[in-house]
């Protein structure tokens, strides 16, 4: 189905970029305003495939997605992790081509907003082209940091790090709080984005569930020791470039 | 191809310490460790935790039984040998 200009799914995409920059009303009538045809996709679905050349670009309304390659012998490395408000396919608008696949971890809905729309956009809004030129530098920042962590950080502090940056991630858009914040993914996942197996994520959460620094059960993580996981991993939040951050 | 197991306890950090260094012609090729009741569906099974040279691999393989875990190493090892590994 096609959202009317009153059908407030864009909102996600509103609360998203302003999460890491000021929009004025104008700039949020033009983003209600696109043209977004909305789907519930089931999980583990592909959205878009490696190879492709989509003509739209996919906003997470609902749900969680994942962007992936995958290799000889069926390796699978996973690039990040998505939730709504996130246009995880972004780079679609200037690179024609796809370079790796974008796929649904949980349920999902989602809203495919047609590249020429967005470039009219674009077009019409120098200032909103900038913001989003920022989402995609802040995307840069965010693998910097996976990268700095499948190099050099060892097993524990590469998940405590995926731990404190998610829960950040989801709290600037409001989807978490009190340090409390839902964890869909599985330890296969996990091992898959950070360059581990799944039995040493499961050894560094039996670590540090008995250190008293998160409990994670039924798809909700807990960080129990905030200040402590932070320092075990030495997490700096510069990287997300987070404008307001709101009480934990 | 022969290779020689010995018992040995691996400080994982978990439940999962019994494991098995692997020999072949008097050099450690591989360590196994036993997956404990921690992994449900896995439980049991063995686990890469570590292979040298050609047997490492970055899947982390995991077997069923210690047989399967050394029909696999004496592939990779016969593999690189047939591909002019030293």
């Amino acid at each position: 189905m096609s959202s009317a200009p009153d059908d407030h799914s864009l909102d996600m995409l509103i609360r998203k970029l302003e999460s890491i920059a000021t929009l004025s009303d104008e700039e949020r009538q033009a983003i209600r305003s696109l043209p977004a045809k909305t789907r519930v996709l089931q999980p583990r679905q592909d959205i878009v495939r490696d190879g492709d050349k989509p003509s739209q670009c996919c906003l997470i309304l609902d749900g969680w997605a994942y962007r992936y390659k995958l290799i000889g012998g069926g390796r699978r490395q996973i690039f990040s992790f998505h939730v709504a408000g996130d246009i995880p396919d972004l780079q679609s608008l200037r690179l024609h081509t796809m370079d790796h696949s974008l796929a649904t971890l949980t349920q999902a809905t989602v809203a495919f907003l047609p590249h020429e729309s967005l470039r009219d956009l674009t077009t019409r809004f120098p200032s909103l082209t900038a913001i989003l030129w920022r989402d995609t530098l802040i995307d840069a920042a965010v693998f910097r940091e996976w990268m700095t962590g499948m190099g050099r950080r060892d097993a524990f502090e590469r998940i405590a790090h995926l731990f404190c940056e998610l829960y950040l991630k989801l709290q600037a858009v409001g989807l978490a709080q009190s340090y409390r914040c839902p964890l869909p993914i599985t330890q296969v996942d996990l091992g898959d984005a950070l360059g581990l197996s799944n039995v040493h994520v499961n050894r560094v959460l039996q670590e540090m569930r008995g250190r008293g620094l998160i409990t994670l059960h039924s798809g909700t993580l807990v960080i129990e020791a905030w200040d402590e996981l932070m320092r075990a991993c030495e997490f700096d939040p510069t990287y997300l470039h987070l404008e307001k951050r709101a009480a934990a | 191809m022969t290779l020689r197991l010995q018992p040995v306890c691996v400080r994982t950090g978990s439940t999962d310490a019994e494991s098995q260094l692997v020999f072949e012609d008097g050099s450690l090729v591989a360590v196994l460790t036993h997956l404990s009741d921690e992994y449900g569906d896995e439980a049991g099974m063995w686990f890469l935790e570590v292979g040298f040279g050609p047997v490492d691999d970055p899947r982390s393989p995991k077997f069923t039984d210690l047989d399967e875990a050394q029909n696999w190493i004496r592939r990779k090892l016969t593999d690189f040998s047939a591909h002019g590994g030293p």
